[in-house]
């Protein structure tokens, strides 16, 4: 038998599932359901950061459902990258799930809000863990569907508006992904990742691969910058999550753009940017890093609403996150890992400062707000967006200055150094606009008193479970800011994943474990890929040979 | 045979975006599926032979429940690929569910607003108290 704690990968996929199973029949017991949702993302916070801290930096872990071996069944993986995303995604999920008990309404609760929850983390982790490209296209749809059904919950005009385009636009992505999936198959006959890297790497190697190699790596580029709101197509991000409830928007805004940046994260390196092919594809994704921070960083400066002013600011985090991956080498991957980590807690945190300051304001528009630090009770308030603008920004305090530097200073000394300016060019028009929406909101001078009517919204009640709402918010401002302060084992694990992705022998060498592929180049298993692809090769030997 | 599907892959193709680019969202969600079928139809077309053409380094392609027998070749000669048409059976799973949510969802919009023209939906109407609606106008004239 292969390692047992191999498989308690599954359970960070089955846990959110059942969680989320075990909601539809109990949806009317608002309490019960709120103990379920937040036992799932805890257990898959602590799963995911135990199998990081037992077995990050040891290697690959993976898991064959059903013990079929790995080109031929569906394999799960869990490396470096995985398991921060993992870890990242769930205490995001647990923070706006968190505010979410004082937020919603009840009559919105009850509309299932807590299976959709739970199954759409279900999709997030699976995205995450999947080395099966048709498998990542399942996840993305169970995690799609249930973002859709989230976007209109509640059912509000201007969200039933915006719906559509963020709806026609991913089923557009998906009918796209499924026929880049069969492309792949008739291709190269696997879907695997890993299977699929290795045929590419060989045919790259002969001068043998297929014709539409780049064109199929284009339609994958589509698909998953659409969902990461990479520039040209960023256009619905910004409409519509500030549409939905802020506890919803809080959760997309952190956690489902940055799967779009894992899968691209993941499949590039590791298949499409192969030594004789795809660097068309390298010099797009370049010119697009580019382009959505510094459209990102306008549009953070042209709006006035604080929500879109938010949407904004997450692009230029896509961006720089995109810039770290297209530069390919170990460290700027470090340097995105890590930043793609801290932004999603930033992001979540900084949406859901905004549903509080909504709270007391009753609106989002930033010209009708200031002074609010003068208000009673809004001094912790203040300091949590102070820092979780910083964090945006990438001041040194914070976590997002550690991400910011590596990749900057990776990129400058790469070919791309043009992009590397832009990106600091960027980074002062971020600071301009988080400085802007700081002096409007908490300092200036306070609105106008006929122009600041309580015109907060009645179908909120007034101050039920504030304390729920400051504690998730609090929650993701507080692990922001402890990824700064104590960011050594983060950035231990993001250089372990950085490592990983960019020598992609070692998660080839985890999933392949199968004596079938040990093909005759292969030297012996080498000290790197360490005790997972040993010890899980060896065992399946003789049972494997009697097939043969 | 390749070709005839290679046809009809074109026009769902063209039929959707047609119906995509249209101002009507029965036409929008009638564009989605359609765009479903041409998706599926091309993995069938793209699948490829059952075997992989002599690559011995690509062992996928000889499917694993044939490989048990040994003549192999007379096995696989009478089979297609069974892969391809295991993922458009998923997709088609997938592609259900996701019709059914668009019903939903233009049922949904027709009861709470009265229309499924665009240009009337994009009009912000008296009814819409959602704080993001003011910001919402001057988006239309930048994009």
């Amino acid at each position: 038998m292969k390692d047992p704690t191999c498989n308690l990968i599954v359970l960070i996929v089955v846990i959110p599932l059942m969680m989320g199973l075990l909601c539809v029949p109990l949806v009317n017991r608002t309490r019960l359901c709120r103990v379920i949702g937040s036992l799932s993302f805890s257990a898959t916070f602590l799963l995911a950061c135990t199998l990081l801290v037992v077995r990050g930096d040891q290697g690959v872990l993976v898991s064959q459902m059903g013990g079929w071996a790995a080109p031929y069944g569906i394999t799960l993986v869990f490396d470096a990258l995985s398991g921060l995303m993992l870890a990242a995604a769930s205490l995001v999920a647990l923070g706006t799930y968190l505010y979410s008990f004082g937020s919603l309404p009840h009559r919105t609760e009850r509309r299932y809000f807590h299976p959709l929850v739970n199954l759409m983390m279900m999709g997030v982790n699976l995205s995450f863990l999947t080395g099966d490209l048709f498998n990542l296209f399942v996840a993305f749809e169970i995690m799609l569907m249930a973002s859709y059904g989230l976007l209109v919950i509640g059912g509000g005009r201007a969200q039933l508006r915006q719906a559509y385009k963020y709806v026609a636009m991913n089923l557009l992505a998906s009918s796209v992904f499924v026929i880049a999936a069969g492309m792949a198959y008739g291709m190269f006959g696997t879907l695997n990742i890993a299977d699929l890297s290795r045929l590419a790497a060989h045919q790259a190697e002969t001068q043998t691969l297929p014709t539409g190699f780049t064109a199929l790596g284009v339609l994958f580029l589509f698909v998953f910058a659409l969902k990461a709101g990479v520039f040209p197509l960023w256009f619905w991000l910004p409409d519509t999550y500030p549409t939905c409830p802020i506890a919803i928007a809080g959760l997309f805004g952190g956690v489902l753009t940055k799967v779009g940046l894992y899968a691209i994260a993941r499949t590039f390196p590791l298949i499409f940017i192969q030594d004789g092919a795809g660097h068309t594809l390298v010099v797009i994704l370049a010119i697009a890093a580019a382009l959505t921070m510094f459209m990102g960083a306008l549009g953070a400066l042209a709006y006035t609403g604080l929500r879109r002013v938010l949407s904004l600011m997450l692009l230029i985090g896509v961006g720089y996150a995109l810039f770290g991956i297209v530069v390919m080498s170990g460290g700027a991957l470090e340097g995105a890992a890590f930043y793609m980590t801290q932004s999603m807690l930033v992001m979540a945190g900084l949406f859901l400062c905004c549903g509080l300051i909504e709270r007391t304001t009753g609106t989002d528009e930033t010209r009708r707000m200031g002074g609010l630090l003068g208000r009673p009770g809004m001094v912790w308030l203040g300091v949590m967006f102070f820092v979780g603008l910083l964090g945006v920004v990438g001041l040194p305090p914070t976590s997002g200055f550690y991400g910011k530097l590596v990749i900057l200073r990776e990129g400058l000394a790469g070919p791309f150094w043009l992009v590397g300016l832009v990106g600091l060019g960027v980074g002062a028009l971020t600071l301009l606009a988080a400085l802007r929406v700081w002096s409007t909101t908490f300092w200036g001078p306070p609105p106008e008193e006929q122009d600041s009517p309580q015109e907060s919204d009645p179908a909120t009640p007034p101050s039920r479970g504030r304390v729920s709402e400051y504690a998730g918010t609090a929650l993701l401002v507080g692990a922001s800011l402890a990824m700064g302060f104590a960011a050594e084992p983060v950035i231990g694990t993001a250089a372990t994943a950085g490592k990983q992705l960019a020598s992609p022998q070692v998660y080839l060498d985890a999933v392949l474990a199968n004596p079938r592929y040990a093909a005759p180049e292969k030297t012996s298993p080498a000290p790197g890929p360490g005790s997972a692809a040993g010890s899980g090769g060896d065992p399946h030997h003789p049972h494997e040979a009697g097939h043969d | 045979m390749t070709f005839v599907i290679a046809v009809c892959v074109a026009v769902c193709f063209a039929v959707s975006v047609y119906l995509l680019l249209g101002r009507d969202l029965k036409g929008l969600a009638m564009g989605v599926f359609l765009l479903g079928h041409a998706a599926n139809l091309s993995i069938l077309a793209m699948s490829g032979s059952p075997v992989h053409p002599t690559d011995p380094v690509a062992l996928l392609k000889t499917t694993p429940i044939a490989d048990y027998d040994t003549p192999t070749d007379r096995a696989l000669a009478g089979m297609v690929d069974p892969l391809p048409q295991a993922l458009i059976l998923t997709a088609i799973v997938i592609g259900f569910a996701v019709m059914g949510f668009m019903l939903t969802l233009l049922v949904v919009t027709a009861r709470s607003t009265g229309t499924l023209e665009v240009d009337e939906l994009a009009q912000p109407g008296d009814a819409d108290a959602d704080p993001s609606s003011e910001s919402s106008a001057p988006q239309g004239a930048a994009s």
